[in-house]
């Protein structure tokens, strides 16, 4: 498998919508064990996370991120208006977006594909197994896959 | 003849001739009390009055007058006379005789009535008791109907119940679970041997919590999510639920083998729950030697008998009942793993497809599942 060096080597932003504590810290758990350095920030809700990709109030200073894991189960916002609105708009829709959520559904996954989510992945029950997925993302969207420049 | 003695004999019949006519009319006349029929006896009165009157002139004349004596008219007068008397006498018998007729014609007529007033009577009781009867059926059939509606909307709320509670249980379950054993994981031997042991049990409880959840799940799931019943080649399932078995049936050695099986009327994805759970049961309860499982099917009047033995650790006659009721376990947790449902799993499914679920078995002779499907056609 080709995997792509980065020119200059600097870690990854990854962007966590999910208002999980729990999930997103065996996310950030299972990220330790992955390959390539990243640094993963979260937001609790879809407000805080249009705030931050807009850089808006308190996110005035941060770095645009790389990739983005979106659940669907939000407060306030819920993920597929977050999802929408991001491939609206013609600075973040490049940023690819992958729904990380526990539902199965079918209509689910159809409407945030026909959102232009970039790829959809249920939240595995079994700890090992989402240590494996969130391995698994990371090795093909950091890896494998070429990003688009910032 | 002396015309004297001639005149005599004349007189003599003539009188008689009067006094029988006369009697005839007064008999008459008063027949009309007995009859009520007036004008005809009135009538007939007066004829014999006219008659007994011109025989007493003609008598006159013959004993005042100059008439000769007719001996054979006045003897033909008193036959007259005397058929007259009796004809009028005969006729108060004949009328008391039909009167007595109608009379008990009357009387058989009122007892008939009272008869039929009293049938009457009896139908209208019996009737009336009949509707009585009959609007309590209705009523009860009614109350039947409410209550099997009111068990058909409670059943159907207690399966959404049980399916929403499953699901919404698993979230922070995984959490439980996931990060007991993330603890595990980073900390086993790094802290004493009784935080390892603590950790342990927290993750094998977790653990089993969520088989638990999930079997629930599918339990519930049979009645919520089924599908409708279509034409399932049976040998296709069998096949998936190998597949689906592969690592285990290659662990345990396990040999399997079948007859054509028939297509059955059947929801697909319970039919493979089914064959899956009935042969995992087979593999794991299995005796000393490999797992040998056999299954076959054979028809039985409107239903397909299926047929799955095997040569494991058997079940005793008296718990083969009980192992198809939900969370009934015949061993303890350290003997055989297992969450109870997966026999709870076969009966409900089967009976949803309005089948039954058996099994014919001895400790430590292995055991045969039956379970019957109606419908379907030939292999």
């Amino acid at each position: 498998m080709i995997r792509n060096r980065r020119e200059n080597c600097r870690p990854i932003e990854i962007l966590m919508v999910e208002d999980n504590p729990g999930d997103v810290r065996l996310t950030l758990e299972a990220l330790k064990e992955g390959k390539v350095r990243n640094n993963l920030y979260a937001v609790a809700d879809g407000e805080e996370a249009l705030d931050y990709l807009h850089r808006r109030g308190k996110y005035a200073d941060v770095t645009r991120p790389d990739l983005i894991l979106l659940d669907l189960n939000l407060p306030k916002k819920t993920g597929r208006e977050v999802l929408a609105d991001i491939k609206e708009d013609p600075d973040l829709r490049r940023i690819p977006v992958v729904i990380l959520t526990v539902s199965k559904a079918e209509q689910d996954i159809l409407k945030s594909y026909n959102l232009h989510a970039n790829c959809y992945i249920t939240k595995p029950v079994d700890l090992e197994q989402f240590i494996e997925v969130v391995k698994s993302i990371e090795d093909f969207w950091l890896t494998v896959v070429m990003l688009p420049p910032r | 003849m002396d015309a004297n003695l001639a005149k005599i004999l004349s007189a003599l019949l003539q009188c008689t001739a009067v006094a029988l006519q006369f009697t005839a009319a007064y008999c008459a006349f008063r027949l009309i009390r007995v009859t009520a029929k007036t004008a005809s006896w009135v009538l007939i009165s007066v004829a014999l009055c006219v008659m007994a009157v011109r025989r007493a002139v003609s008598l006159g004349r013959l004993l005042w007058g100059d008439s000769p004596p007719d001996l054979w008219d006045d003897a033909i007068a008193v036959v007259i006379s005397v058929l007259m008397i009796a004809g009028v006498l005969a006729i108060p018998p004949l009328f008391a005789t039909i009167r007595q007729a109608s009379e008990a014609l009357r009387r058989h007529r009122d007892e008939l009535e009272v008869q039929v007033a009293e049938r009457t009577e009896e139908l209208r009781e019996t009737n009336a008791r009949l509707s009585v009867e009959l609007e309590e059926k209705r009523r009860a059939e009614m109350q039947l109907a409410q209550y099997a509606r009111e068990l058909a909307s409670s059943n159907k709320e207690l399966e959404e119940f049980a399916y929403v509670a499953s699901h919404d249980l698993q979230e922070p379950l995984r959490m439980v679970a996931s990060f007991t054993q993330l603890l595990a994981k980073r900390y086993q031997g790094k802290l004493d041997a009784d935080a390892d042991e603590f950790i342990g049990f927290a993750v094998d409880g977790a653990r089993r919590m969520q088989q638990l959840i999930n079997d629930l799940l599918a339990f519930s799931r049979v009645g919520t999510r089924g599908k409708p019943f279509a034409p399932t080649d049976c040998n296709v399932v069998l096949e998936y639920a190998l597949a689906n078995l592969g690592p285990a049936l290659e662990e345990s050695g396990a040999v399997v083998s079948h007859d054509p099986l028939p297509t059955v009327p059947a929801d697909e994805v319970q039919l493979l729950q089914l064959f899956q759970n009935l042969m995992a049961n087979a593999i794991k309860f299995h005796g000393p030697g490999p797992p040998r499982i056999q299954i076959s099917a054979a028809r039985q009047g409107p239903d397909w008998v299926f047929t799955i033995r095997d040569n494991g650790i058997g079940i005793a006659p008296g718990h083969q009942e009980r192992i198809f009721n939900i969370f009934q376990r015949l061993h303890t947790r350290a003997e055989y793993p297992g969450t109870g449902l997966g026999l709870a799993l076969c009966k409900k499914i089967v009976e949803r497809h309005r089948g039954r679920i058996w099994v014919e078995s001895e400790t430590g002779k292995g055991s045969t599942f039956y379970f019957s499907i109606p419908g379907g056609k030939e292999p």
